[in-house]
């Protein structure tokens, strides 16, 4: 290999890796999540039965060891440097314009990085890995294709591609065909261009008519006979209009290569050499802008990944060193470590608030990524079971889905249909790994759930707006466990809902012994304030606290208008209850 | 020269392969010692043995549960001769060797011996056994493959299978119209006359919407909502010999259970019957009384008496949808007929023939058996939407007679005074109830199977009788209580149920990774004829509306929806038919 090369490679390699493995890190792990791969002849040979069967499922094969993410980056990355190669070698372009081969690799680098949001919403089981490998045996099958010397074997060539072709790979058979009649067109045509089969004239012209129309009726004939409801773009990772902008890559990676039928990319010159290091360069930093590198994005997907490993810990560390404004989906991880770790009382209200727009289109993005998580470990176990079904039904039988399916069915005592589930999961080819990882911690979910599931059954619906049915179903419910009452007093809080409060306070009172939480001695100090005639100085309330409430009282009522007083109590009442209560608004629960 | 290395070449392949060959095929061990140790429950997995099975149903292949053995042969028998020698612990029976052996044992035993390896010793296990019944299955079902879902669809089909291989074609697939703004289902595969004359219907929903009719390779599309009616045509019946089908129209609803791990209750906020002419393109109205939920008709096989199921509601608030909501378990389903005059195609009075509410159960999805003699439906403790109910159980319902005494009617004029039409009220009166312990085992019996298929409360629900009336297919989530799968059932000359056995799979896996349920599973005499390209290309045409006529009833004025008991349940439990 040259220098050049090896370098480029390197280059090309470790910026992919450094991508991958560093910010994206999470991406990464909700991607193996969100891929449904299982190993089995049966999952084999049902994707054998439609096209693009084997590329996908090996694509997905692949994409699934995301779950240890240097295996699959690694894998990834050489995948796309087999690309840039593929296309060296199918095109004959010299070691000087290599550096233009790597074009389409980024592309389907940023194809793959860009997505952010949309992973949970493409029905594509190998968002990742999929085009670039379709790529990749598109490439190889049109190198092949310019070193056929005899007619008879062009012919086998044209007749089982565009059939065999489609069926194997789908989108990327097809388009094999077409795209090297147009090529060979193209030096028919254009003749005062040399090309790598250092051949022009009549056969030329012959042969790109074949390749272009009989391939095209081929699969054409191919998919309506025995594939009629497949699209002719089945495998390739497509795009909703709404989604336009996504399909740049795409269309980047697809439309290049033909700049290779057209023109010969040969010669040594250091100035081509320049000319393709520029081209590279300028590739790989398109590829790190449009990469989704959108903190909240990530965030959510580590503080996800640590409450799934019950590190509840490590959730309110993320939680704490978030430098934007929140989204619900984090405020809502973040209540949900301080209660499993029982400081709700005492710091709820010192954590970030906030409800910053998630970086994506329009959607129900709280529910579709962390939905039955939080429904699980509130012990709703109906409603987590349900959106995990929904989305199952929707986008796959993917194992983020699985595994909450599988813990519902094991704290409802279903065995069987728990064993179902385990089963499946088995089949995964890595994630197993990361569940039996994860279910270390169940015994522990299981024992701090199950206090929670002390309510009666009813019949109810949330229009997937978890955070409003779950704080509305504890402010207004009576009753229950310690943990339950506990959760009734703070949904209440936080609803800025006071009825009930002093009930719930007093029953929770014996279990608090000799330390109130403070939020809630701030708002029974509040409370006693607002409504009277409640026993406040029998409670044993911190004189620091009564202090402090004196103080803002004072402070509020000698600055003015509401506006003012948020801003000018912020930093020395921003962590208590009573900011919350008064200046805290228009926060939209979703 | 060459020739003859040629041909030693030749000889030298073909004699390895058969060595090889021979040194694959399993043997039976010369010794062995009889198992002592009690066989897990789920130790095969599927575990049909016991049950009794059809003549010409494909190969019960399934899984040994490997445990500490290290090797697996089972030896399938009769003992009227011939033997199928299997080795490993997933049992791929042959399909030749089966068909034959089942041939030879029609009327008889099949034994099954397994012998396993463990710890350098062979151990036979307990044999097992099959009966097979001289009479045969009809050969194909249709069903509908759906995830147990709530409110998305996704993919869902509409599939064809043959019970004697394992041939499985996609009838119909609702995702050919991915592209439109709309999501498109597909349900109720209804053939008429076990698809005898290639007639059969099911719904579109949402988009391109209608109900499509298929005679032989004609296939047309039809809207039978009207103004007049609550909705489009829901769960069918046809009329055995008229070009009739009977509907329900229902107004239905989900909502979601926060803990109880049926998870879901679907509820008709309110539901009617029509009658749909097929040649004059007309529906008609056959029940359609606010207070009372009618739904899943169904037919006697003479084509005189119409079943159906029928709640009564007393509104106890404003808001019906949050009433029903609330008391959702408030609601229970009784067994009702009318008589239907074949000249006229009026309907009589209604009358109760199951009083389920009496026995705070409801009843649903009633079926009569192809000899008229018995009525199968599903009873639970409430409701209708039995799938979901862990407490669904199939029943019996033994008729009295379906031939009338001709003698002991008197004519009835027609309303319209044309011809005359009779109407055999009364002679329907229900004798025996039998708890139809298809989920237990043996009929009568309720024990637990010694080697149950599972341990979960599992909804046997939806069922459908085979033509010859002696196998019965029924839905049932025994497994594990959320995927539903088939049963069939022998169904002898006595009454009498057998054990049945799961739909036969070539492998173990299909059952145990597919997350889908089979729903609403039909026999069929003969596949559905139109190709799925002319299915698609009717369901992309115009659906031609329906027109309403009116009342199907008799008379009209009259509905006797006051035939329902007056009285509580509470008083009428102790006047309730044995069960």
């Amino acid at each position: 290999m040259s220098n050049s090369k090896a370098y480029l490679t390197l280059v090309f390699a470790a910026f992919t890796l450094f991508l991958l493995l560093g910010p994206l890190q999470p991406f990464l792990r909700e991607t193996a999540a969100l891929t449904p791969f299982y190993a089995t002849g049966v999952s084999l040979g049902k994707l054998m039965g439609r096209p693009c069967g084997l590329l996908l499922y090996v694509a997905s094969g692949l994409q699934s060891c995301f779950a240890i993410p240097w295996l699959g980056a690694g894998l990834f990355t050489i995948l796309l440097v087999a690309v840039a190669f593929a296309l060296k070698w199918a095109f004959r372009v010299s070691d000087a314009w290599f550096g233009l081969c790597w074009v389409p690799s980024f592309a389907l680098l940023v194809n793959f990085t860009q997505l952010g949001y949309l992973i949970y919403t493409l029905k594509h089981p190998a968002v990742a890995f999929a085009d670039p490998l379709g790529f990749l045996t598109a490439f190889c099958l049109m190198g092949l294709w310019y070193r056929l010397k005899d007619w008879q074997w062009k012919l086998v060539f044209l007749l089982l591609v565009p059939t065999v072709g489609y069926w194997l790979l789908g989108f990327f058979g097809a388009l094999v065909a077409p795209f090297l009649g147009f090529c060979e067109l193209a030096i028919a045509r254009f003749s005062l261009f040399d090309h790598p089969s250092e051949k022009r004239g009549g056969t030329h012209w012959v042969w790109g008519v074949l390749l272009f129309f009989v391939g095209c009726l081929l699969t054409a004939f191919t998919r309506a006979i025995i594939f009629p409801s497949f699209s002719y773009e089945v495998g390739h990772l497509a795009f909703t209009n709404a989604q336009r902008d996504f399909r740049i890559p795409g269309i980047i990676a697809l439309v290049y290569p033909s700049l290779f039928a057209c023109f010969r990319f040969r010669g040594k010159k250091p100035w081509m050499t320049t000319v393709a290091a520029v081209v590279f360069a300028v590739a790989g930093l398109a590829t790190f802008y449009y990469s989704f590198r959108d903190p909240n994005f990530l965030n959510i997907l580590r503080m996800k990944h640590a409450a799934e490993a019950g590190q509840w810990e490590q959730v309110l560390k993320i939680a704490k060193t978030g430098k934007e404004e929140p989204t619900r989906a984090q405020v809502c991880l973040t209540r949900l470590a301080l209660f499993k770790t029982g400081r709700m009382g005492d710091e709820l209200f010192t954590f970030p608030e906030g409800s910053a727009a998630y970086n994506a289109p329009q959607n129900q993005w709280l529910r579709l990524m962390i939905g039955p998580l939080l429904y699980y470990h509130y012990g709703k176990l109906g409603f987590a079971y349900r959106w995990a079904m929904e989305d199952l039904v929707e986008y796959g039988e993917r194992p983020a889905y699985l595994r909450y399916l599988h813990r519902v069915a094991q704290l409802n005592g279903e065995e069987a249909l728990a064993r179902r589930y385990e089963r499946t999961l088995a089949r995964t080819l890595l994630y197993r790994l990361s569940v039996a990882h994860t279910c270390a911690n169940q015994d522990a979910d299981s024992s701090s759930i199950r206090p929670l599931l002390n309510y009666t059954d009813q019949l109810d619906g949330d229009n997937g707006l978890v955070e409003f049915y779950l704080l509305n179903s504890f402010a207004l419910s009576e009753g229950g466990s310690r943990e339950m009452v506990e959760l009734s007093l703070m949904d209440g809080l936080i609803t800025k809902n006071l009825t009930g409060f002093w009930s719930r306070f007093l029953a929770l009172l014996p279990t608090w012994e000799d330390h109130i939480p403070t939020h809630y001695q701030e708002a029974a100090l509040m409370v006693a304030q607002l409504q009277g005639g409640a026993p406040v100085s029998n409670l044993p309330i911190d004189p620091v606290i009564q202090q402090r409430f004196q103080r803002l009282v004072e402070a509020s009522a000698r600055n003015g208008d509401n506006a003012a007083n948020a801003f000018a109590l912020r930093p020395e009442f921003g962590d208590t209850y009573w900011y919350y209560y008064f200046f805290v608004e228009g926060l939209k629960t979703n | 020269m060459k020739v003859k290395v040629s041909i030693y070449c030749i000889v030298a392949t073909v004699s390895t392969m058969v060595m090889l060959l021979c040194g694959c095929s399993p043997s039976l061990p010369d010794q062995y010692e009889e198992a002592t140790w009690q066989l897990p429950p789920d130790y095969f997995s599927p575990n049909n043995f016991g049950a009794t099975l059809p003549p010409n149903v494909a190969p019960l292949n399934f899984r040994i549960m490997q445990g500490d053995a290290s090797k697996a042969v089972s030896r399938i028998h009769s003992a009227k001769g011939g033997e199928i020698i299997v080795g490993g612990w997933d049992v791929n029976i042959d399909e030749e060797d089966w068909h034959h052996l089942l041939d030879k044992t029609r009327g008889d035993t099949l034994f099954c011996d397994i012998y396993l390896k463990a710890y350098g010793k062979w151990e036979h296990l307990p044999t097992q056994h099959f009966l097979i019944a001289e009479e045969p299955i009809d050969p194909y079902i249709t069903y509908r493959l759906i995830r147990p879902s709530y409110v998305t669809y996704e993919e869902l089909t509409i599939n064809e299978r043959c019970l004697e291989n394992f041939d499985e074609r996609v009838v119909y697939e609702n995702m050919r119209f991915e592209d439109s703004d709309q999501g498109q289902c597909i349900n109720c595969h209804l053939p008429r006359d076990w698809n005898r004359q290639k007639e059969s219907q099911f719904h579109v929903r949402q988009a391109l919407g209608g109900t499509v009719f298929i005679h032989g390779d004609q296939v047309t599309k039809v809207n039978l909502k009207t103004d007049s009616t609550l909705s489009a045509g829901v769960y069918p019946a046809w009329h055995p010999t008229l070009n009739l089908i009977a509907y329900s129209v229902n107004e239905t609803g989900q909502v979601f259970h926060t803990l109880d791990p049926q998870k879901v209750e679907v509820i008709d906020y309110a539901s009617d019957l029509i009658l749909y002419d097929l040649d004059s393109n007309t529906v008609q109205h056959i029940d359609h009384t606010a207070s009372e939920f009618e739904s899943f008709p169904t037919w006697s096989p003479d084509g005189r008496t119409l079943y159906y199921i029928s709640a009564h509601y007393t509104p106890r608030a404003e808001n019906i949808d949050a009433d029903l909501d609330a008391n959702y378990d408030q609601l229970h389903y009784n067994l009702f007929a009318r008589d239907f005059d074949l000249q006229s195609h009026r309907f009589g009075p209604r009358r109760l023939v199951f009083d389920a509410e009496a026995i705070d159960k409801s009843a649903s999805q009633p079926r009569v058996s192809p000899d008229g003699q018995y009525l199968l439906f599903t009873l639970a403790d409430y409701g209708q939407f039995h799938i979901w109910h862990k407490s669904a159980e199939l029943w019996l319902l033994r008729l009295n007679s379906l031939t009338p005494d001709l003698s002991s009617l008197t004519p009835d004029p027609s309303p319209n005074g044309e011809g005359s039409s009779y109407f055999f009220s009364c002679i329907l009166a229900p004798q025996v109830i039998t708890p139809l312990s298809i989920r237990r085992g043996v009929g009568g019996e309720a024990a637990p199977l010694e080697t149950g298929v599972g341990g979960e409360a599992g909804a046997d629900s939806y069922h459908s009788w085979s033509s010859n009336g002696r196998w019965i297919l029924f839905s049932s989530r025994r497994d594990d209580g959320n995927y539903t799968r088939l049963y069939i059932s022998y169904f002898d000359k006595d009454g009498q149920v057998h054990k049945p056995f799961r739909l036969p799979q070539r492998s173990p896996d299909n059952d145990d990774l597919l997350l889908r349920s089979y729903n609403v599973a039909e026999f069929l005499l003969q596949p559905v004829q139109p190709t799925e390209r002319q299915l698609r290309r009717a369901i992309k045409s115009d659906a031609h509306p329906a027109t309403y006529t009116g009342s199907a009833l008799l008379h009209p004025e009259a509905d006797s929806t006051a035939v329902l008991p007056a009285r509580p349940a509470e008083e009428r439990r102790g006047e309730s038919i044995a069960y």
